[in-house]
């Protein structure tokens, strides 16, 4: 880079470093959890937007605090699966797939053996 | 307006707006991972998803962009200090083929499956190989002219670039080194 541009853009750095990086690794690092709790915060976002319900009436319905519904839904809360069926309960919506896991078909003897 | 270096190697820039907690590429970040953000943002854009993308389930447009959002910031954290930036950024309009000066950049992922991604992050190219992030955008329309939050991507990026023009950033002289260094 040109030596002018670079005194200028040193000179104009911010005072406080940014977080940037620090914020990234951790999403990276926590992805494989973090994209199941986004995606659950998203479903729950739509149900209660359906729904009209504030954050408070959900906190009162899952008989948790307001602070920690906040937390569940920026999505960055690794959720139990207590915390994942009181929130089904109070929202009357599936949060934890229910598919099955194929099989191949096999004979009572090659099961047993 | 300040100036965060996003690379050690002084390749890559992104501009901190006053009195924001943190840089346009940390923001971007930020929000392009909110539930609560994405769900407004699909929410109030849900017509030019469909009219555009044919995209009708506003489930699968938000976990693709975070997925995609995951994608950009694994691109950026692994960015070796030889990568070359210019085959990341391309110039914002699609027809233009000459270099200008601090021109308008995008950035965009290729390759997705399903449909292209709607993901922006916008620059202003200083110089070959050299760029400062001035923001980005969730792009659902053809032109950014048609929305207002791309409308204002848009001029962030004349601001920034007015910005350094008005500093003497860059002088005739260094447009001269950067043309000849482009030939």
């Amino acid at each position: 880079m040109k030596k002018k541009t670079l005194e200028f853009l040193e000179a104009q750095q911010s005072e406080t470093p940014s977080a940037w990086r620090e914020e990234a690794e951790w999403r990276r690092d926590n992805w494989s959890w973090m994209r199941h709790s986004q995606k659950i915060a998203v479903k729950v976002l739509l149900q209660m937007k359906r729904e009209g319900l504030t954050q408070k009436v959900l906190a009162e319905r899952m008989n948790c605090t307001q602070q920690y519904v906040s937390k569940i839904l920026k999505g960055k809360e690794n959720m139990s699966l207590d915390t994942l069926s009181r929130l089904e309960d109070a929202l009357d919506i599936s949060l934890i797939l229910d598919e099955q896991v194929s099989y191949p078909t096999m004979a009572a003897e090659e099961v047993l053996a | 307006m300040t100036f965060d270096k996003i690379l050690d190697n002084d390749t890559l820039w992104a501009v901190r707006n006053d009195n924001a907690a943190d840089n346009a590429l940390q923001m971007l970040f930020e929000q392009w991972s909110d539930p609560e953000w994405l769900v407004d943002f699909f929410l109030a854009n849900m017509t030019d998803l469909e009219s555009y993308f044919k995209i009708t389930d506003i489930n699968q447009a938000i976990y693709d962009t975070i997925d995609d959002n995951h994608r950009i910031q694994c691109l950026i954290l692994d960015l070796s200090p030889e990568a070359d930036l210019d085959k990341i950024f391309r110039p914002l309009e699609n027809g233009r083929t000459s270099e200008m000066l601090l021109g308008k950049e995008k950035a965009k992922i290729k390759d997705r499956p399903q449909h292209a991604s709607w993901l922006r992050i916008y620059a202003i190219k200083l110089e070959p190989g050299c760029y400062i992030i001035t923001g980005g955008a969730i792009k659902l329309t053809r032109t950014m002219q048609e929305r207002e939050h791309t409308l204002k991507e848009l001029n962030k990026m004349e601001q920034v670039r007015n910005y350094l023009i008005s500093n003497q950033t860059i002088d005739a002289d260094g447009f001269v080194d950067f043309m000849s260094e482009l030939q």
